[in-house]
């Protein structure tokens, strides 16, 4: 017994150890790779004859790709680029763990850069994309730039509109897609006069709200600088304003019991099984959506998509938003890593797989429902760069939107909300402005 | 080797090489963090930058100048009444099954057993219960005929109740146990003498038992108290701080603060801030408990 115990302790004791080991030896490794690179940085060096091979990494959010599809695009890469090494590294909850790696200098060669890093960082850590030769042109180029290099290049692009089954359009016998406002409502009121939810919000998971706080408005302006522009003014949401309409649609739709029974019990994963069954008719989301509803048991040909009519002119307009995107790391092996992102935005097939607008506009989606939402000429509206300015008024004021406008369908008087919103945007813009 | 040392020496090796191990792994992943947070909250850091500039006691202030910071604590409230609720249930639960019932053991497992289950699974479970639409609870109640339309984790005014609720079945049987254990060490003889003096039950519990189980009375509404300031994952996961915040606790906000608004440095002295309210609330518990004892 106490024998069994011993050798237990020690045991445990050696897994300490080894743990520790395995720490240090990991970190050991970072340094002898960058030794690897150091002929090919070289090479970079004399201009002309850059040498791709070696070894890269790249950080994926697509953790379900792994051992799958990028074992796939790994074959088909190193036969491309023999020579070239590539590993796929996926993690989860991405943003949080690729800013701490990117703080500390050491991270892998091709990563994905979201909103959450200043574009005046990007000399710190990132290598300039110009000098990547594709095929045609590609969207977002300016996005990811700072003194007029480009650091990023999207991964994919999506736009915003309703998707919507097919066959519960067809049971409640709406017949032509809706092209304003009130004959959205009409067909939602279709909808659920024939048993079926209208419109899926997922309300309490607070994210699909993103599209009324960052579309919609969008839709509704016919510019895309909403978010910007909010930093002119004391008083960035009003009724009247962008804001206050999209946020009124949201609310206009819940008064009319057009969204689930209860808003505030709503359930993601469960939504898709039931927009796919027919169950639900539509949601107001992302082209990505598309292709978890058919996961989820639904036919192709049943699901649709189509631009939202944000209001009763009858012009339709759609956002074009960027994914991530792709960043090289400087101290990385930059030649073969420019050799990959070229590769995934042109040969991989990684947006069909995705459900994205392609990044070359030069290459069409294959997608149906693309196709379709295509038909009905919506005027693109391309995201602009972001605005320092806004965004660290609105961290310093601490304002999830998504929050307030949660509270400002639920409330009696809506217009307090945004009377709140406004007071606090203001103490915080006196505050980051001086 | 350390045979041929004299035994005091060998004594004194054993202990410092035994105490050293735990010590160091303590310091580095306990003490340092907590000394690097207490830093960190005194600047700006935004999570990001090589720049961490010393801006004071800025971010306490803040903390608790900010009504949307602090005014989260309120929520917790529930899970305090909840809590004591909890406490009362676990020590009439540990009497019951202390005395001679038929297949004790059986139900001390059964109220133990869900303090063993995985907080996050926990909270997946009780969504399904808690739907509005297709949840049990719902269904239940409507086949009695109760009304099955409430809101349980939509109603501002009692989804932390609900929430705590949650809190209950979970850590009843944990607390439960742990009463249990003191009531066994207390001897059999003294409830004898009582009953030879003509004590009823409830002057047994009264003078013997709770004097007996006191400390550990502490001890448990200790860790209800800690529990309560620190509630996470519950909210995170069944309603995300939902219906329009209305249940956000302050960790969450923490959290929110740093990852959301790229502001470490507040985050870091509001969670300063939690771990002396959680010093300030449990000395006043203990003022008041011990007043008039020892």
């Amino acid at each position: 017994m106490k024998k069994a115990f011993s050798l237990l302790l020690a045991s445990v004791l050696m897994l300490t150890i080894l743990a520790a080991c395995g720490g240090k030896d990991k970190e050991e490794v970072k340094p002898s790779d960058n030794g690897n690179t150091t002929p090919t940085t070289e090479a970079t060096d004399n201009k002309g004859g850059e040498e791709i091979k070696g070894k890269i990494v790249f950080l994926t959010q697509r953790t379900d790709m792994i051992g799958k599809e990028f074992k796939e695009y790994k074959k088909r890469f190193e036969e491309k680029y023999p020579g070239v090494e590539i590993q796929f590294e996926g993690v989860l909850d991405y943003e949080k763990t690729s800013k701490v790696r990117i703080a500390s200098g050491k991270f892998p060669d091709v990563i994905l850069i979201g909103p959450g890093i200043a574009n005046s960082e990007f000399p710190k850590y990132f290598a300039p994309l110009d000098d990547i030769q594709f095929s045609g042109d590609i969207r977002f180029k300016d996005l990811k730039a700072f003194e007029g290099k480009m650091y990023g290049v999207s991964s994919g692009n999506s736009t915003v509109g309703i998707v919507y089954n097919k066959k519960a359009f067809a049971k409640a016998g709406i017949t032509a897609i809706p092209k304003t406002l009130d004959e959205f409502y009409a067909a939602a009121q279709k909808l659920k006069d024939a048993g079926i939810i209208p419109l899926a919000s997922n309300f309490k998971d607070k994210w699909p709200l993103d599209t009324w706080v960052y579309d919609v408005p969008t839709m509704i302006g016919g510019a895309s600088d909403h978010q910007n522009k909010r930093a002119e003014t004391d008083t960035p949401y009003t009724m009247d304003g962008v804001y206050g309409q999209s946020w009124s649609i949201l609310r206009t739709l819940h008064e009319k019991d057009l969204l689930e029974k209860d808003i505030n019990s709503s359930n993601w994963e469960k939504s898709k099984k039931d927009v796919a069954q027919g169950k639900f008719g539509m949601y107001l989301l992302g082209n990505w959506v598309i292709n978890q509803v058919i996961e989820n048991g639904a036919a192709s040909e049943d699901i649709g998509f189509f631009p939202f009519p944000a209001d009763n002119s009858g012009s339709l307009k759609a956002p074009l938003n960027p994914d991530w995107f792709y960043a090289v790391n400087k101290d990385g092996n930059v030649p073969a890593a420019k050799a990959f992102v070229k590769w995934m935005v042109e040969e991989s097939g990684y947006e069909d797989f995705a459900g994205f607008i392609p990044t070359l506009t030069t290459k069409e989606s294959k997608l149906p429902q693309l196709a379709e939402f295509n038909s009905y000429n919506p005027q693109f509206i391309e995201l602009g760069a972001s605005n320092d300015l806004a965004t660290s008024i609105q961290n310093d004021a601490q304002i999830d939107q998504s929050k307030f406008l949660q509270e400002f369908v639920l409330v009696k008087d809506p217009q307090t909300v945004l009377d709140k919103l406004n007071k606090q945007w203001a103490k915080a813009k006196s505050k980051v402005a001086k | 080797m350390l045979s041929r040392l004299p035994f005091e020496t060998q004594k004194r090796i054993i202990i410092v090489s035994f105490i050293a191990l735990p010590l160091l792994l303590l310091l580095t992943f306990s003490y340092y963090p907590a000394l690097e947070l207490i830093r960190l909250s005194f600047t700006n850091w935004d999570g990001m930058s090589q720049e961490k500039d010393w801006i004071g006691f800025a971010n306490y202030r803040e903390v608790f100048t900010n009504p949307e910071i602090f005014g989260v604590f309120k929520h917790n409230i529930a899970y305090f009444v909840v809590g004591i609720v909890q406490n009362i249930a676990a020590i009439y639960f540990a009497i019951v099954l202390n005395g001679k019932l038929k297949g004790r053991y059986f139900f001390r497992l059964l109220l133990f057993l869900p303090y063993i289950l995985n907080g996050v699974a926990v909270a997946y479970l009780f969504g399904y219960v808690f739907d509005t639409t297709d949840g049990s609870l719902n269904f239940l109640l409507g086949k009695l005929g109760l009304g099955g339309e409430t809101s349980w984790l939509g109603s501002e005014s009692f989804v932390n109740y609900t929430l705590a609720s949650i809190g209950f079945w979970r850590f009843m049987g944990f607390n439960m146990v742990i009463y249990l254990a003191a009531l066994q060490s207390i001897p059999a003889d003294l409830y004898e003498a009582a009953s030879i003096d003509g004590a009823n039950n409830w002057q047994k519990f009264r003078f013997i038992t709770v004097p007996n189980i006191y400390k550990i009375i502490e001890l448990n509404l200790f860790l209800t108290v800690t529990g309560a300031l620190e509630v996470f994952d519950l909210p995170f996961v069944l309603t995300n701080g939902g219906p329009a915040g209305a249940s956000e606790t302050f960790v969450m906000k923490i959290i929110e603060t740093a990852f959301q608004f790229n502001d470490y440095g507040l985050a870091s002295a509001m969670s300063v801030v939690l771990l002396i309210a959680v010093v300030v609330v449990l000395s006043i518990q203990r003022y008041f408990l011990n007043r008039g004892r020892d």
